[in-house]
């Protein structure tokens, strides 16, 4: 079992009469520059500060042109942590590959951050999401053929020796030679996130990388997705290992069980109905027809249609509690899933400094001890070199 | 009126749905759909049909025609109905396509403009205009885009979008049937106009390769398309005019059949 802390690095401070979508069209004058800043340093500081507690990694994410996480570039934020840390794994979860052009820049940043991390590089891979198709003009419906081909292209750029001319539908490459390559060998763990399309999680299953699923939905959607997940393994000859799967779920522990809800719910509702809508956005072509009636089937179960509490509790849309009660719950949904990474995002919406800090050491010193012991197994994939 | 029926035809991008009817009236007249893929049975085909051969291909994606994979661009657009007129043995033709129609109509006519004889363009996208853009269609609520497809927001078919709008809080509900021609027409657009959006930066250079005498319509309350492009269209084609269409909105060929069939008619006939 390995511990992540997630952070999103959302923007807190959305006027309370703005009641639009975080994404594509949402104003950036709401954007303060000098809290802006602030809040970068806060949150870096937020990620460094879980390796002192004992994580295992941290993770980043990549989203643009929104109010939902202000990471247009997780990679600027992953090598300041390649610097600031000198033991977790670093999870940029992910770059999504077809906004980058050509996608060599990835294969060439991921090695960078791998370098100067001593090997420490979790290299994510995603489509991007729907709202980004916007933010980029990108045309939706060559999405995931972009993906595949820029995937293909930076695997080949980290194995095979350089130069190499790539031609492919989307990219013509007459020299592929990046400088640096990657210390991890033959290339970084890779890491794919998803919703559970069939495609995907095919994907993931025949190339071996490991498989997050994408956070919002009822537990009952996880634990379907990563049943697909273990039978898409199965049919390409192997038993899934469960550090394959990742879950990602907002943690809130506090002395007691009416002391965190009490402390967290209003942050929960404010990345709920301020921060999440739009996030769903999906442009035509962006999934086949067939992926989209599953979504829609799901959409009911998705986090923006929460309206109480009591749902919030029911389906696991987040874990809150006492350290007793997170304990067991986690202990409960990873045996129930059979996830072998937990990544829990412990800042979510306006949750301040404080708070968050305090909820970062209750779980690393009262939940994390226990679920170790619970879940042993230890990262097999030891970082290749440590940073002097 | 004279109906349309439904027919198949092989292509190199693969299978599609064509419609096709009525006879007389010298050259046939093809008729390009709009992104709505809207019903080649329409009142204003059967009109046309009454005294002249009418074909309608439904463009990959649209209906029951297959290939919009082989169809990366509007270029690939044009020589596939370059492809479909060839199959069909017509050596010249008028053409007539609405929205996105007229835009893959009028790039085949400045590549091969002894292909058409007369042109008829209602409301078609394919240019730029600075300052006046076309408004988006992409991810926007059904409801809202009725408004600017159509005049009469009483049109069956602007009914029809506004209760769509019951589902917008549970959308598991959505009869996924009803969504699934519409998803599938939204994508095939996209990827020919996403970007550049709804148009090719060429064409508007090239439009003086179009002798064919073409009638440009623009619906005086189409709240997609500015008039400043059917203007843009008249002033690049060698030889068009315009004519504004009252009480028609972007979808003229669903509200007006009647005033369009006659307007068309006048300008084949001539």
């Amino acid at each position: 079992m390995r511990f992540f802390s997630f952070h999103l690095m959302p923007y807190p401070g959305l006027p309370p009469d703005y009641d639009g979508p975080a994404w594509i069209t949402c104003p950036n004058e709401f954007f303060d520059p000098a809290s802006g800043g602030a809040l970068y340093n806060r949150y870096i500081d937020e990620l460094v500060y879980a390796e002192e507690l004992g994580f295992d990694g941290v993770c980043v994410n990549e989203h643009h042109q929104n109010a939902y996480g202000l990471m247009p570039s997780p990679n600027l934020i992953a090598s300041i942590l390649a610097r600031q840390t000198s033991r977790v794994r670093i999870a940029v979860v992910g770059n999504a590959l077809p906004l980058y052009d050509p996608p060599t820049r990835v294969a060439e940043e991921f090695a960078m951050i791998d370098c100067l991390s001593g090997g420490r590089l979790i290299a994510g891979m995603v489509v991007g999401g729907g709202p980004e198709y916007y933010s980029f003009s990108l045309n939706p419906t060559q999405a995931r053929a972009r993906f595949a081909e820029a995937h293909d292209l930076i695997i080949r750029a980290w194995t095979e020796p350089g130069p190499f001319e790539f031609v492919g539908k989307h990219y013509k490459l007459r020299y592929v030679n990046p400088w640096p390559r990657p210390i991890q060998q033959p290339h970084p763990e890779i890491w794919i996130p998803g919703a559970g399309s069939f495609e995907t999680l095919e994907f993931v299953a025949r190339h071996r990388y490991a498989y997050m699923g994408i956070p919002y939905f009822h537990i009952s959607v996880f634990e379907r997705m990563f049943a697909l997940m273990r039978d898409a393994c199965t049919r390409e000859g192997y038993e899934a290992d469960p550090l394959q799967l990742g879950w990602l779920v907002p943690i809130f522990v506090a002395e007691t069980d009416e002391e965190a809800r009490r402390r967290f719910e209003e942050h929960f509702w404010y990345f709920v109905r301020r921060l999440l809508p739009g996030i769903n956005i999906s442009p035509p072509g962006y999934t086949s027809v067939q992926s989209v009636e599953n979504i829609v089937k799901n959409a009911g179960t998705f986090a923006l249609n929460l309206k109480t509490w009591d749902q919030v509790v029911e389906g696991h849309y987040a874990i809150v509690g006492s350290p007793a009660t997170v304990t067991e719950l986690l202990a409960a949904d990873v045996e129930r899933l059979g996830v072998g990474n937990l990544l829990g995002l412990f800042q979510l919406g306006t949750l301040p400094a404080e708070d968050t800090r305090r909820n970062l050491e209750l779980f690393a010193t009262e939940v994390m001890p226990g679920l170790r012991s619970r879940f042993p197994g230890t990262d097999r994939s030891a970082p290749a070199a440590a940073v002097s | 009126m004279t109906q349309l029926v439904a027919g198949g035809l092989d292509t190199a991008v693969g299978r599609i749905e064509v419609h096709d009817g009525g006879e007389g009236g010298g050259v046939p007249l093809v008729y390009l759909h709009s992104a709505q893929g809207e019903s080649p049975g329409s009142a204003l085909l059967e009109q046309l049909a009454a005294t002249r051969r009418v074909v309608a291909p439904m463009f990959p994606g649209f209906g029951a025609s297959q290939g919009i994979e082989h169809i990366d661009d509007v270029e690939d657009a044009a020589f596939h109905l370059l492809d479909v007129l060839d199959r069909l043995g017509l050596e010249d033709c008028d053409l007539m396509g609405a929205s996105l129609g007229g835009w893959i109509a009028t790039e085949l006519a400045v590549r091969w403009p002894e292909r058409v004889r007369r042109m008829v363009l209602v409301n078609a996208v394919g240019l730029f205009v600075e300052g006046a853009p076309i408004t988006e269609i992409f991810g926007r609520p059904l409801p809202e885009l009725a408004d600017d497809l159509f005049a009469d927001p009483d049109h069956p078919v602007a009914a029809m979008m506004r209760a769509m709008a019951v589902f917008e809080d549970d959308p598991s509900q959505i009869p996924f049937d009803l969504l699934r021609p519409m998803l599938q027409a939204l994508a095939a657009t996209a990827r020919i106009g996403w970007n550049p959006y709804l148009h090719d930066p060429k064409l508007r250079g090239r439009l003086g390769r179009v002798g064919a005498p073409t009638l440009v319509v623009h619906g005086v309350c189409d709240g997609i398309v500015p008039r400043a492009h059917a203007e843009a269209y008249v002033a690049g084609l060698a030889d068009a005019r315009l004519v504004d269409l009252e009480g028609a909105a972007h979808m003229a060929v669903l509200e007006r059949p009647d005033e369009l069939a006659a307007l068309v008619r006048r300008h084949l006939d001539h």
